[in-house]
């Protein structure tokens, strides 16, 4: 948990119902109280509250409430995790198609509060694209849902989008559901050994406009390059044909999403980009990157010196650099989130509107 | 009623003086858009920029006017009908492609661009926009992206919402932001997810960043005839649970497909009780294999007749068959309420069943053409408005269809939207603090209220409208 020094002891809240939580929220608005809501506790390092007077754990919120299978639809509380919903659906030859790193243990309210990814993003998108339905306890103690159960949906205003990536601090993601996927007919790894890092890119760009373009793509610092191909066998066969790299175990996947390092920063920018400000990182930096979709993760060493300018870099080149987990001093150092949106009042009145009273997450985010 | 004299000099002095419509034969032109339901707007407003867009926002801003941003009027669910007057801002002269990155296969876009000419220009690049709704001839990618519209190729590639990369709008205090861009992950409130398919409540659109995809390299379409629409249903989600996902599903019923032959002579088979059309695309090898696996699973499912396009003009003619039915359908009657609901897939049976009994029940002739892919019904029912009284009926049958796919799980609108349509109807599957919470959102970002007024939310005061609502007792929406 990272809080400010001056938070002691915070009072723990492990809520059982949507009920429970609403009503903690109330609670909470009417004293005041600054309340940390927490899933599988794997993004903490991202931003850092002013306060956490109350840590709210939602793991126990952890039922599968209904899976569709012929619908191909999944409703789930918001405390259970990644891998548990992943079993879930398995038993009918589905799956959710988010692979976010440091897994395991993500809970779905974590995963859609914070938005992560992993390397999947490249062909399926993001939680954003296939959440389907939520339902949110808000710091009035209402509990709010939007969407529904349907892979398709105009009714009302698209309130997923709004709690997406807004860290939890517009209300409490309490219960989801999700447009799910059946399991590809073909899955195949190739691997291409570590290269110099310029023949790396260009073999990263090279597979990228292949006709069946891979599901993900994985450039690492060391100049290896891991590919994956999903689709009916005789295309992904051709494709793995076409690379002629090594092939490679599925399990290096699952691997490379336990990645999590002590201190390490997140670059968004349009791919295109993404070489560019990747290049500016030190001699000898540890990192990885999507080039397909625009994003590299750094685990860097060193201090707010080293990490600026590729935050400046990033930002010039239209996108950020945030703070995935740092030591708090340098979180206060050079903040989590970098550069202020241009629309930043409009998200402080929406924040107003859901949290008049400030109780969620303060000074966590990027307002 | 008229604008205040003031308020029109000033609309006269941003856009120029022919650009503001108010004489009362020429709003008639603005009265409708392609829903059943119509009124006059006070005024027209011809914007050609996103400056003229903002100006005009501060001006009805300051004057208390209601404000609907308008594209080409192809809305289903009157999102476009000025119910309470006002202005109309038509967006319609804002359509610049403004550039096509082949790098990083996006495009920036005017509003008033229409979907189709988008594609069909990004197509010299090999690249083009997967959201393609059946009016993709007119419809505009503004109108697009106010209503979130869907289209028979979004089963697979997603809706428009899942192809907005950032939008600049234009708030009702005139104010102009540009929200989201092409960087993903991007730090802060998703701004951009919340305005796309806000219906024009919220904001004006100047400007869309679109995602554009690669030309496929190899498509496959297949047309499949079945005894009955349910056989057709149960196949439908056969290829799903066997993990294909084509990119398009579309089923028509026999009467459907009975006016598109007479019209189009596609080669569809008129003795069937219903057809579907399968597309799927790729490369050659995966349209290959995913073509020969669906014919499998189809023929397991009753599915008889299976003609595949051979030809490029062939699979266009099958197409073209498809996307004007609802046109064809008026050698049956002259006109028509096309209706939009969801359901889980597995229940498209039952709902095509419940759906058939009450077009008998108020002898309504039901034509049924639609996303079965998606679970997206649009029950279009006929009739002859020269008839005494039908508008009632037509009305309560449609109300009773919508009620049926609430009743089976499902939602109100899958991608015509809500709009004045079925606005009474949203607690049906919406508590009070479910609107609750989408009002503070509109609150907040219009706290006069000006823009598109009488939309999405149930107004109790709207009982001059045909569509006033009869509104049932909220459905159990227990979908949690």
């Amino acid at each position: 948990m990272v809080v400010s020094e001056a938070a002691t002891h915070p009072a723990i809240e492990r809520p059982s119902s949507a009920e429970e939580v609403a009503g903690i929220l109330r609670e909470a608005s009417a004293s005041g109280a600054a309340v940390v809501p927490v899933g599988g506790g794997r993004a903490q390092g991202m931003g850092a509250a002013d306060r956490c007077d109350v840590e709210l754990h939602i793991t126990r919120l952890d039922r599968v409430l209904e899976h569709s299978q012929a619908d191909m639809v999944v409703s789930v509380e918001a405390g259970i995790t990644l891998e548990d919903l992943q079993s879930e659906l398995a038993k009918a030859g589905q799956f959710l198609p988010v692979d976010p790193f440091n897994s395991p243990g993500h809970t779905v309210g974590g995963l859609i509060a914070t938005g992560w990814t992993g390397p999947l993003r490249l062909r399926y998108g993001s939680a954003r694209d296939f959440l389907i339905g939520i339902r949110v306890a808000l710091p009035s103690g209402r509990i709010a849902s939007a969407g529904g159960r349907v892979v398709k949906n105009v009714s009302g205003y698209d309130l997923m989008k709004l709690h997406h990536g807004a860290l939890g601090t517009l209300g409490v993601i309490v219960a989801a559901s999700f447009k799910v996927f059946p399991k590809p007919m073909h899955d195949v790894t190739v691997e291409l050994p570590a290269q110099p890092i310029e023949s790396a890119w260009a073999a990263a760009a090279h597979a990228l406009n292949l006709p069946l373009a891979p599901a993900a793509l994985e450039l690492f610092s060391d100049g290896r390059v891991l590919v994956r191909f999903l689709g009916s066998p005789d295309a992904v066969n051709r494709m793995a044909g076409e690379l002629d790299w090594k092939p490679a175990d599925g399990s290096v996947w699952p691997a490379h999403s336990r990645r999590a390092p002590e201190r390490w920063a997140r670059i968004t920018v349009p791919p295109q980009r993404l070489r560019q400000v990747v290049e500016m990182l030190p001699d000898g930096a540890e990192w990885w990157a999507s080039p397909g979709v625009g994003i590299a993760h750094w685990a860097f060493d060193g201090d707010g010196a080293r990490v600026v300018p590729v935050r400046s870099a990033a930002e010039a080149a239209g996108g950020a650099l945030v703070l995935l987990a740092a030591p708090l001093a340098l979180i206060r150092e050079i903040g989590p989130w970098g550069a202020t949106p241009s629309t930043v009042d409009l998200m402080r009145k929406l924040k107003h509107a859901f949290d008049p009273d400030g109780v969620l997450n303060p000074g966590r985010f990027v307002y | 009623m008229p604008l205040p004299a003031a308020a029109v000099k000033e609309l006269r002095r941003i856009v120029g003086r022919d650009s503001v419509i108010d004489a009362f034969n020429d709003l008639r032109i603005f009265e409708r858009d392609a829903s059943i339901v119509g009124a006059l707007p006070d005024a027209v407003v011809l914007a050609s920029d996103t400056s003229q867009v903002a100006q005009v926002m501060k001006v009805a801003a300051r004057f208390d006017i209601p404000v609907v941003p308008r594209g080409a009027g192809t809305g289903l669910s009157g999102g476009a009908v000025t119910i309470r007057g006002g202005i109309a801002l038509q967006l319609t002269r804002m359509r610049r492609i403004i550039e096509i990155d082949t790098v990083a296969h996006t495009a920036l876009v005017e509003p008033g661009v229409v979907n189709q000419e988008l594609s069909r220009v990004a197509a010299r690049e090999g690249l083009f926009y997967a959201p393609d709704p059946s009016s993709q001839k007119a419809c505009t990618i503004g109108g697009n992206a106010a209503e979130n519209s869907g289209g028979p190729h979004c089963l697979y590639y997603g809706v428009t919402t899942n192809h907005v990369l950032g939008m600049e709008v234009v708030l009702a205090d005139g104010s102009v932001h540009w929200v989201s861009g092409d960087s993903p992950e991007r730090a802060g409130l998703d701004l951009c997810g919340v305005l796309v398919g806000s219906e024009g409540t919220l904001c004006a659109i100047t400007k869309i960043k679109v995602r554009l995809l690669p030309i496929p390299p190899s498509v496959a379409t297949l047309l499949v005839a079945f005894p009955n629409v349910e056989a057709a249903s149960q196949a439908v989600s056969a290829v799903i649970a066997r993990g294909i996902v084509p990119s398009a599903l579309e089923m028509m019923d026999q009467m459907t497909v009975g006016a598109v032959e007479a019209h189009y002579q596609a080669g569809y088979p008129t003795e069937a009780g219903a057809v579907l059309l399968v597309e799927v695309d790729g490369i050659a090898e995966s349209t290959r294999e995913l073509i020969t696996a669906i014919r499998d699973v189809l023929s397991e499912n009753h599915g008889y007749a299976m003609r595949e396009a051979k030809t490029q003009d062939e699979r266009d003619l099958l197409w073209a068959g498809r996307k004007g039915a609802i046109g064809a359908l008026g050698r049956i009657k002259p006109n028509y309420y096309l209706h939009d609901g969801v359901v889980p897939r597995s229940r498209l049976p039952q709902v095509l069943s419940a759906v058939s009994e009450i077009g008998e029940h108020y002898r309504l002739p039901v034509a049924n053409v639609f996303h079965a892919g998606d679970g997206n019904l649009h029950p279009n029912i006929l009739f002859d408005l020269r008839d005494r009284g039908i508008m009632d009926q037509v009305e309560a049958a449609g109300e009773e269809m919508l009620r049926a796919v609430v009743e089976l799980g499902g939602a109100l609108s899958g991608e015509h939207g809500i709009g004045l349509e079925k606005s009474a109807f949203m607690p049906w599957v919406f508590s009070e603090d479910d609107l609750g919470a989408m009002h503070q959102v509109k609150d907040t970002l219009d706290p006069k209220g000006i823009l598109n007024p009488g939309k999405i939310f149930p107004d109790p005061t709207r009982s001059h409208v045909h569509l006033a609502g009869r509104t049932g007792l909220a459905v159990e929406a227990k979908w949690w």
